[in-house]
């Protein structure tokens, strides 16, 4: 515990005492309030859907930039060899790392809640169903973060962690699409959208928190980081 | 009636244990089947040159990678197995100084005794511990990113020695230093050396005879020797030279000097363009007595300017042995 603590204090000690984090909060809260002003003035409804269709989307171009440096990083600065050299079992550098990019992520969630401001000052919003898309926003956060995460491991170079991971996240957001092909087998069209990162968003967007869905965001997260854990043992 | 008890003497086990290791990299074999302990107070160097296999083997005996065949053992855990565990009883200082530019050194070293376990309440005693040792107090608060080379080499090693841990590893550790500061960390290590082990790499060759109780030569991965610098001389060379300075007809100086039991050839050049005294460069036997009997046939005739013994040097030693390896890799 003492060892994941330590890492993760590391973590978020590195992120502020760059620009990376700077960088990251502050694209992401001005994409975030341009596409608010956008959706507020185009609908002229006192809700916060628009607003998180684009925040999944603005999440998907930022998580690359957060989660590129956590291993790549590790190898490009020298550090991987102290890292794994160091009392610390994979698992706490994995969790460690993780949990130091959630509260970035959760830094950033926090500072979109300035959107809300304007939305109760003039406006009479449902609380129940923000509540879940910001659920649902930081689910889907930290399922991009475990990947991003995991693809900064697999190679040594940051540009590459990054554009895998782009690549991978693209992917997921938009498999969901696959369904409406018109494809022979019923059983593929449902896995298309059961890996959908999008369309189990759409849920928490709509002010419904799905069992189903937190489930599937949760067991995103734990097989990234458990691949993740295993591919630094094996690596050994 | 007694029993006879046999004194049952047990010696602690080496702190680092290498049996039959091998590493392969696919195909490519970087170290075959190394076998050599580290004990308890000792500093051993390990010389060869780039590309022998010294930090593969640095980094499989500090844990980084596991070896193919063969075990390693620190402290007596496996490194195959107990890594985690054994991680405690290790400080390494990697080729390049493992540092997070963006942190401050006390910050960086605060990260490495915590998890390390450092007990919280004695940190603040062991980062002064270190920093003392190594000298870095002066840049204590400073960003990593704005230190000199010399310096983050030192922090490096300060990082190494955080914990005191039982066995140090440590790949080029003056590297980038001053003399200065070479002749500090020098004395650094030696210190820790008495009564921990240290395993060192290093290129600069008396470096290795002056801190060095045994030096193991590797080249293409394999071992090619592990000795004390003085049992590395005697292995290689069976014969000296001596060179004396005479002024003396060439052909009688010869003759006297073959006379002499135990001198094998003798070469003679002059020492000056200008004629006048001769050098007689003289391969001799390693035994005791021969250059006094060589000065004695040469004193009372001739006028003897100069006598003295070339020893061969690590230098020397170590090329002899990879000489005698062969240059190309092995199949």
């Amino acid at each position: 515990m003492r060892g994941t603590l330590a890492v993760y204090q590391k973590e978020l000690a590195t992120y502020f005492r760059s620009p990376i984090a700077y960088f990251v909060v502050a694209v992401f809260l001005l994409g975030t309030g341009y596409f608010f002003l956008y959706n507020i003035l185009l609908s002229g409804d006192a809700t916060m859907a628009g607003t998180f269709q684009s925040m999944g989307i603005l999440l998907l171009s930022v998580v690359p930039l957060l989660s590129m440096r956590l291993f790549a990083g590790e190898h490009s600065g020298g550090t991987i060899e102290l890292l794994m050299t160091l009392p610390l079992g994979p698992w706490q550098v994995v969790l460690g790392k993780y949990l130091g990019a959630v509260t970035i992520l959760l830094v950033i969630t926090a500072g979109t809640l300035v959107d809300l401001v304007p939305l109760y000052l003039f406006g009479n919003p449902e609380t129940l169903t923000i509540l879940a898309g910001y659920i649902g926003f930081v689910l889907l956060g930290m399922a991009c973060l475990a990947i991003g995460q995991l693809c900064s491991a697999l190679t040594q170079n940051q540009i590459i962690a990054a554009m895998l991971t782009a690549a991978v996240l693209l992917g997921l957001w938009f498999v969901g699409h696959l369904q409406s092909f018109q494809s022979p087998a019923s059983a593929l069209r449902g896995l298309f959208a059961y890996l959908s990162f999008s369309l189990h968003f759409v849920d928490f967007i709509q002010g419904l928190v799905r069992s189903e869905a937190v489930v599937f965001y949760g067991l995103v997260c734990a097989v990234a980081l458990a691949l993740n854990a295993a591919y630094l043992e094996w690596r050994r | 009636m007694g029993r006879a008890v046999s004194p049952a003497v047990t010696s602690p086990p080496p702190l680092i244990q290498l049996e039959s290791v091998s590493k392969r990299y696919g195909s490519r074999t970087v170290v075959h089947d190394l076998s050599f302990d580290v004990g308890k107070g000792e500093v051993v160097g390990f010389l060869g040159p780039n590309g022998a296999g010294k930090t593969t083997t640095m980094r499989m005996i500090a844990g980084y990678s596991a070896a193919t065949a063969g075990r390693v053992r620190v402290a007596g855990y496996d490194m195959a197995t107990d890594n985690v565990a054994a991680a405690r009883r290790i400080g390494y200082l990697p080729e390049r100084p493992p540092l997070y530019d963006t942190l401050d050194v006390a910050a960086y070293l605060r990260f490495v005794a915590r998890v390390k376990r450092v007990p919280r309440s004695a940190i603040p005693a062991e980062l002064d511990r270190v920093a003392a040792a190594c000298r870095i107090e002066p840049v204590f608060r400073r960003e990593i990113y704005k230190l000199s080379r010399g310096y983050r080499q030192r922090v490096g090693l300060a990082q190494a020695l955080l914990g005191a841990p039982d066995v140090l590893l440590l790949d080029e550790p003056t590297a980038g230093l001053d003399p200065g500061q070479i002749q500090e960390t020098r004395e650094v290590i030696r210190a820790f050396g008495s009564d921990h082990a240290v395993l060192l790499s290093t290129h600069i060759l008396p470096e290795a005879t002056l801190i060095c109780r045994r030096v193991a030569i590797i080249h293409h991965g394999r071992l090619l020797a592990i000795d004390s610098p003085a049992g590395l001389q005697r292995a290689v060379e069976e014969t000296e030279r001596v060179i004396l300075e005479v002024t003396a007809p060439p052909g009688p100086l010869r003759d006297a000097l073959l006379a002499v039991d135990g001198v094998s050839t003798v070469e003679l050049r002059p020492a000056s363009p200008a004629g006048g005294a001769l050098i007689a460069d003289c391969r001799i036997e390693r035994r005791d007595g021969v250059e006094s009997a060589i000065a004695r046939a040469v004193a009372g005739p001739w006028d003897l300017h100069r006598l003295e013994r070339q020893q061969a040097t690590l230098e020397s030693i170590f090329l002899r042995y990879v000489d005698r390896a062969g240059g190309g890799p092995p199949a």
